[in-house]
């Protein structure tokens, strides 16, 4: 049996309301590694920004993630919350 | 909005390219592009068409690394727009700016499995910088321009722009004032300058490592001054070759999996990295923890998120190199550091005394490469052919030196030099190939054929997927699994057949004449070389490895 340890994080981003920026967003967390555990997507229509908080968990540094979501030409800034939780998955 | 004419969709299209430059565009057409391909009737812009959407999109990127622009390209929906990915794909991993058009289904019949229908828009998120549909024509100029712009700004990169058949039919009459501006993503400059300066005055044993991101900074000059006035020696990734001075003594050649053993060494004896676009790709590192062990990083980049990606940096500064770099220029007192390294580049040079009568492939490129005119553009594909002429073929600027880097695109090699030749229609342009790459886009031999395109193509054939079956040998106990070419095409005759003149050289004596030939040749040529199938590149990394452990032979 071997252990692996996840650190789990809260993201805040902050995009334009634009087509297909969640599926950008979705696309791009799973493929740098990334598990989504859950997420909630708002959008303000008084001047069309999403607000989406997700909260990941990987053995990667949040920093990788994070740089990566930046550079999506609609995303306009990404937060990390500071409550940072480990937790241990085990797997045979 | 001012400017009153009435223009369709596609009419636009081709007036908005036309206002970023654009005079040659790449394609294929089809049913649900014919509206754009009817407006191109009337334009300006030249288009050429490949046989094949994925030729369209390499030339597209060999046109744009060619000649530092943008590269366009067109297909329908469907199959049309799914044979571009790998086109895109290729250039995301190289940071390559291109446009690719895609025809869609009227909107009216999107998600309803229409005929030639798929979400290429979807399919586009994983291999583009960013992309579009365009579902509102009130929306395509703004969208267009935008485009370009992504496709240049900070990191270049390839977009897609879907355009539904009917939005290509729709009319406009209003047009944008001028172009659209992207939001500007500011940020706080990452510029650790006075710790890097500290690093780099106590270093003893730094070494530059130049990757292709100072090509497409056009920062080719800054690095070269910055080498010569700090006499650092220098490595150069696959994408970094032509950056450094060919005649810089302190030039190391490439570093990584098949880089030389003075680079490789000089690399893992190093105190100082001064990393200037470039990755840290695993090709180059090895096995990552044993990397330049001992050596701190400065690392200059224009993404932030390949600073510590890979590597830690001790000083990272982001943004232009042009304007960063020569910041740092400061004299160095690393003499010992550079006889050292000089003396290795003597001891480790290559030798070109190969035995016996067979062509020795490495000295057949290190021939073309002497005689080939200066500012000759050489594109490449994927493979033994590929390495070998990284390691022995010489040149002037990064432009001239096309090869599928990041993504190792088998097919590249033909289309991209057909897309450059058309760019630089001036220079001389040679495709080295191999047998197994070159079947791989060898349709677009038409293309050659039908604009009388000057490419020279050297085939190096060993009848064999060379790379593949060195591996085999060397690490599943030569377990030849579908590797062997033997029953390859004659190629002299398949050039014949595209009216491309054609010569095949089996012998050592052979070589410079037939070398000469094809450069004085007016026209498209065809090289066949015949190689040893048993030859292998070296030296090489094996996979997880130290660069220093590298294997010289079998």
């Amino acid at each position: 049996m071997s252990s692996m340890t996840l650190n789990k994080y809260q993201l805040i981003i902050m995009a334009d309301d634009k087509q297909v920026v969640l599926e950008r967003i979705l696309q791009v967390t799973r493929y740098r590694g990334f598990l989504i555990n859950g997420m909630n997507a708002e959008v303000n229509t008084g001047n069309n920004v999403a607000t989406i908080t997700m909260s990941v968990s990987s053995e990667r540094p949040i920093s990788l993630l994070i740089d990566q979501i930046n550079k999506l030409i609609d995303i306009k800034g990404v937060k990390v919350d500071n409550s940072e939780v480990q937790i241990q998955q085990h797997s045979a | 909005m001012t400017k009153s004419k009435t223009l369709t969709g596609g009419a636009l299209l081709f007036e908005v390219l036309q206002e970023h430059g654009v005079q040659h565009v790449f394609g294929y057409p089809g049913g649900a592009i014919m509206p754009i391909y009817d407006a191109l009737y009337d334009s300006d812009v030249k288009h050429f068409l490949c046989r094949h959407e994925q030729g369209a999109a390499f030339s597209a990127v060999g046109y744009a690394r060619a000649a530092g622009t943008v590269g366009v390209c067109l297909a329908t929906s469907g199959p049309g727009a799914t044979n571009l990915i790998t086109g895109l794909a290729d250039a995301l991993a190289d940071s390559i700016p291109v446009v690719a058009i895609t025809g869609q289904v009227p909107t009216a019949a999107m998600g309803s499995d229409a005929f030639q229908e798929i979400d290429i828009f979807g399919l586009s998120l994983a291999c583009t910088k960013h992309s579009f549909q365009v579902t509102d024509i009130n929306e395509l100029e703004k969208v267009l321009h935008q485009a370009f712009e992504i496709a240049l700004e900070g990191r270049h990169g390839p977009v897609l722009v879907d355009i539904p058949k009917d939005i290509q039919l729709a009319e406009v009459t209003q047009r944008l004032d001028k172009l659209s501006h992207l939001k500007n993503k500011v940020k706080l400059p990452l510029a650790d300058i006075s710790k890097a300066l500290d690093l780099l005055t106590h270093a003893k044993q730094p070494i530059l490592y130049v990757g292709g991101g100072v090509g497409m900074a056009n920062a080719v000059e800054e690095v070269r001054d910055f080498a010569e006035k700090t006499g650092m020696p220098s490595v150069s990734t696959l994408k970094g070759l032509g950056a450094i001075n060919p005649d810089n003594e302190n030039h190391l050649g490439m570093l990584g999996m098949h880089g030389t053993k003075a680079a490789n060494l000089a690399v893992q004896q190093s105190d100082l990295l001064v990393v200037v676009g470039a990755r840290f790709d695993d090709r180059v590192t090895g096995k990552l923890d044993e990397f330049a062990p001992n050596a701190k990083v400065i690392h200059f980049d224009i993404d932030t998120a390949e600073i510590n990606k890979r590597r830690d940096a001790d000083a990272a500064i982001l943004g232009d190199l042009k304007g960063n770099l020569p910041l740092l220029t400061t004299e160095l007192d690393i003499a010992d550091w550079q006889q050292k390294l000089q003396q290795m580049n003597t001891d480790f040079a290559w030798r070109y005394d190969h035995p016996g009568d067979s062509i020795f492939a490495p000295g057949v490129l290190k021939t073309v490469s002497d005689l080939m005119p200066s500012n000759t553009c050489v594109t490449t594909d994927v493979g033994q052919h590929q390495m070998w002429a990284a390691q022995h073929m010489t040149f002037d600027d990064p432009s001239n030196f096309l090869t599928s880097g990041g993504m190792g695109t088998m097919g590249f090699g033909l289309p991209a030099a057909i897309g450059a030749q058309i760019s630089r229609p001036h220079d001389t342009v040679i495709a080295v190939s191999g047998d197994g790459s070159i079947m791989m886009n060898v349709q677009e031999l038409a293309t050659i054929k039908r604009y009388q395109i000057p490419v020279k193509v050297v085939l190096i054939d060993n009848a064999k997927l060379g790379m593949v079956r060195q591996w085999q040998d060397l690490f599943f106990d030569g377990r030849l699994s579908e590797t062997d070419l033997s029953d390859n095409p004659d190629f002299v005759m398949l050039a014949q057949a595209f009216d491309i003149k054609s010569q095949l050289i089996t012998k050592k004596s052979e070589v410079k004449a037939a070398i000469e030939e094809m450069l004085d040749h007016d026209g498209p040529y065809l090289l066949q070389v015949k190689i040893d199938a048993a030859e292998n590149v070296w030296p090489l990394v094996p996979p997880n490895t130290a660069n220093d452990k590298m294997m010289e032979s079998v």
